[in-house]
């Protein structure tokens, strides 16, 4: 167990992104390990979007590498691309399309083959059977992050990138979310997402890595971040109820001030 | 465990499956954009005896190639880059060519049932009737000069992120070229003054004006001639400079 452990998925190493002047990314390095949910926290701005592009191969990083299980994302994009899967930000599929196409559509992108019993066995895992004729546009929030985790995880790859995927969900749909991520966590594949809820953070991420100014500036278990931080008198300031969270450690380390 | 890469004829046929299916879904704006070419065939019926059957026709479909190439393609790639679905394309183990590729073969299918729609409608309203090689001569042609207005449309998404201005970009240039075809045919007809063959040569060279009398020669393939085959020419330079600066500034999302 311990020899699995060990075994990253991915790596990234001395990351650096520059959009003209500004350096979104300055020099970040982690690393997400074989069934382990790893989050990506930081205020708006900090360069959690970036570094997540930057793995997807849609923005060009000027210096550092990134590998994903054993590909190069520069050497090898497609291979790297194939061994990951990615749940952007804003679900986006043609909205003309239904259910049944996009998983058609998704299945084929990936080399997965989708006959009739194999949609319906997806569409039953994620309780859309009735809504299989529906076109995407016309599915409820979290029936749409639903279909998205699905396309997400349609090929069984290796790693799953996962971009602030229950904003704008339900309490309800948000923790069936959370048990979906921690099912594929059971499935042995790594998960590494961004998210700015703090709560989430905690309950289902097994390390976190805080980014701010493009900066990792921290990165550990939710409970040892507490417990580091437990006596700082910046956390203590900042603590609302008097026992310590992982918010309280995230507003000390990254500052009071709304970002934009 | 086995990664594994669809082929890119794989992916480009579940892409063309998916961007046919959607064209049917929007069914109603394809009427519409060959409901164009076909008012004015059947609008201009009378003047068919004097400016000919070619002349008619060639307007009728270079009207409808602009109204596929500068607003259904365009409009069409600029809304799908807003809405992120490049990008979710982008994320699959694709090559990004298959998924332009796509899209640029369901504008060309399009080009080529305009075409057969305005020889059906062309004979069925005004009687206008060509040769065999004349309907094979004019598939060709509209389809290179359906790739100058597809590549010109790749162009302005390609300069303009914004999805509102290359709306308003596309009208303001699909308005300026039909100035430019009214003004070249007002000008082979009457006197423009000292400006006038200035203004007429500059309009017959414009990609209209080329793909125009490209289209009305190819319609009566015996009159093709050096003045057809220079606007064969200059039509192809257009859409490989187009698509260059188009391809070359293309951004896949409009953040």
């Amino acid at each position: 167990m311990a020899e699995q452990q060990d075994k990253y998925i991915l790596k990234v190493e001395g990351l650096s992104v520059e959009y003209g002047p500004v350096k979104a990314v300055k020099n970040v390095s982690f690393d997400v390990l074989q069934g382990e949910i790893f989050g990506l926290l930081g205020p708006n701005g900090a360069g959690k979007t970036s570094t997540l592009s930057s793995i997807e191969g849609l923005v060009k990083f000027k210096t550092g590498s990134i590998i994903v299980d054993g590909q190069d994302v520069r050497q090898k994009p497609l291979h790297a691309k194939a061994a990951m899967g990615v749940q952007l930000q804003s679900t986006s599929f043609q909205p003309e399309l239904n259910v049944v196409e996009i998983l058609r559509l998704f299945g084929s992108i990936y080399g997965v083959q989708m006959d009739k019993g194999k949609i319906q066995e997806i569409l039953k895992e994620i309780g859309l059977e009735d809504a299989s004729a529906k076109k995407f546009s016309q599915l409820s929030g979290g029936q749409q992050q639903r279909v998205s985790l699905i396309i997400a995880t349609i090929h069984n790859p290796r790693l799953v990138l996962l971009d602030e995927p229950t904003t704008g969900l339900d309490p309800q749909a948000r923790r069936q979310l959370w048990e979906r991520i921690e099912g594929i966590r059971e499935r042995g594949h790594a998960v590494l997402l961004t998210t700015h809820s703090m709560e989430e953070a905690e309950a289902v991420c097994d390390r976190i890595a805080i980014v701010d100014h493009g900066q990792v500036i921290a990165i550990d278990t939710p409970q040892n971040m507490i417990d580091k931080y437990r006596n700082d008198p910046e956390v203590i300031a900042v603590s609302r109820r008097g026992k310590i969270t992982l918010e309280d450690v995230f507003i000390a380390l990254t500052g009071r001030a709304v970002r934009a | 465990m086995e990664t594994t890469i669809p082929k890119s004829s794989t992916a480009l046929a579940a892409l063309l499956r998916a961007d046919f299916t959607t064209l049917f879904r929007n069914r109603r704006s394809v009427v519409l954009a060959l409901l164009v070419p076909n008012i004015i065939l059947i609008s201009w019926k009378g003047l068919v005896k004097h400016a000919g059957g070619p002349f008619v026709l060639a307007t009728g479909v270079v009207i409808g190639l602009m109204a596929i190439g500068l607003m259904g393609y365009t409009i069409s790639i600029t809304r799908d880059r807003d809405k992120g679905i490049f990008q979710r394309l982008r994320v699959a183990p694709l090559p990004t060519w298959t998924i332009m590729l796509s899209r640029i073969i369901v504008q060309l299918f399009m080009i080529m049932l305009l075409t057969l729609v305005v020889f059906v409608v062309g004979y069925q309203f005004d009687g206008i009737l060509l040769s065999t090689g004349g309907y094979i001569l004019t598939f060709f042609v509209a389809f290179i000069g359906g790739a100058v207005y597809l590549c010109l449309g790749q162009l302005i998404a390609g300069l303009v992120k914004n999805p509102e201005t290359v709306n308003a970009t596309t009208r303001l240039v699909y308005f300026l070229f039909m100035m430019t075809g009214m003004f070249g045919d007002i000008a082979q007809f009457s006197d423009m003054g000292k400006l006038g063959p200035y203004l007429t040569s500059m309009a017959h060279w414009s990609p209209y004006g080329c793909v125009k009398i490209m289209l009305q020669a190819s319609m009566e393939p015996a009159k093709w001639g050096h003045d057809n085959n220079v606007a064969l020419m200059a039509s192809v330079a257009y859409a490989i400079v187009f698509a260059a600066v188009g391809i070359k500034n293309f951004k896949w999302e409009s953040r």
